[in-house]
């Protein structure tokens, strides 16, 4: 397993101020349902991220509650209206706890 | 009927159902201590609408599931779900649910937004353990709620793994 937690976010080139852009980011995260069982019979215990929060400056702009049917290594598309430059925020949460996060520059023209 | 037997059927069948008891017990005990014990229970999609929209009305429209007729891989199901309904200041889509609805847990993931998104789509790769419908409810800020609904086959499960 690579490394958990690990964050890519892009966002497109040439951003005009006032435009909605397409934000994508992908999340190293096994996303482990709880259901499964490994060689030995063994139940593998639940791994997930369960919630998701984007900033955009100060603002909290979505906030997404995830389950176990989000496929391994998330990856996502959303939206924002780049109106202001600010940083782009997204913070995972999973359930044992670990909390991960990466910002991104939106530089509107 | 014999009766120097020493069991009786019915003693027999006690016995036994005791015993199968308590295997399923032992064998449903090390998943009872997990946080996810709720979600082995199968869920029905009504149940799953009912619980979170109660009796509202769900109208169909302005909904639109962008996801493959068929899915090589259950595991990985790229979906898009989108709408044509404003993102205004007094009128936007707060929230989006989506759903699959052959799964054991149907309840997938839901995304709370606000005029800043500026449009009201979200894309995501689920997990689908068999074909089945994806449905999505659009909750507006105005309380309106909307539905598409999209079947995706699905060659090979992707629960289970």
């Amino acid at each position: 397993m690579a490394e958990v937690g690990k964050i890519r976010i892009k966002l497109p080139q040439g951003i005009k101020k006032g435009e909605v852009i397409p934000v994508k980011a992908l999340i190293t995260h096994p996303m482990e349902t709880g259901l499964r069982k490994d060689k030995a019979g063994k139940p593998i215990p639940a791994y997930y991220i369960n919630d998701v929060k984007v900033y955009y400056g100060n603002d909290l702009v979505s906030s997404m509650e995830w389950t176990i049917a989000i496929s391994a290594d998330p990856f996502m598309t959303f939206y924002v209206k780049a109106d202001k430059a600010a940083p782009l925020k997204i913070v995972y949460k999973d359930n044992k706890g670990g909390t991960f996060e990466d910002t991104v520059q939106i530089n509107p023209q | 009927m014999k009766e120097n037997i020493g069991l009786s059927r019915r003693e027999f069948i006690k016995a036994t159902g005791a015993a199968c008891a308590a295997f399923l017990m032992a064998g449903t005990l090390p998943g009872l201590v997990k946080p996810t014990s709720a979600a082995e229970a199968e869920e029905k999609i009504g149940d799953v609408l009912k619980r979170h929209f109660g009796d509202r009305k769900i109208e169909t429209g302005h909904v639109d599931i962008k996801a493959p007729i068929i899915a090589e891989n259950g595991a990985v199901v790229p979906i898009t779900v989108t709408s044509d309904l404003p993102m205004e200041k007094d009128n936007y889509v707060k929230k989006i649910y989506i759903y699959a609805e052959g799964n054991i847990q149907p309840y997938v993931a839901s995304s709370n937004l606000t005029p800043a998104n500026g449009k009201a789509e979200l894309a995501l790769r689920i997990k689908m353990r068999k074909t089945s419908n994806v449905r999505a409810v659009f909750e507006t800020s105005t309380g309106k709620l909307y539905e598409g609904i999209k079947s995706v086959k699905v060659t090979i499960g992707g629960c289970g793994g």
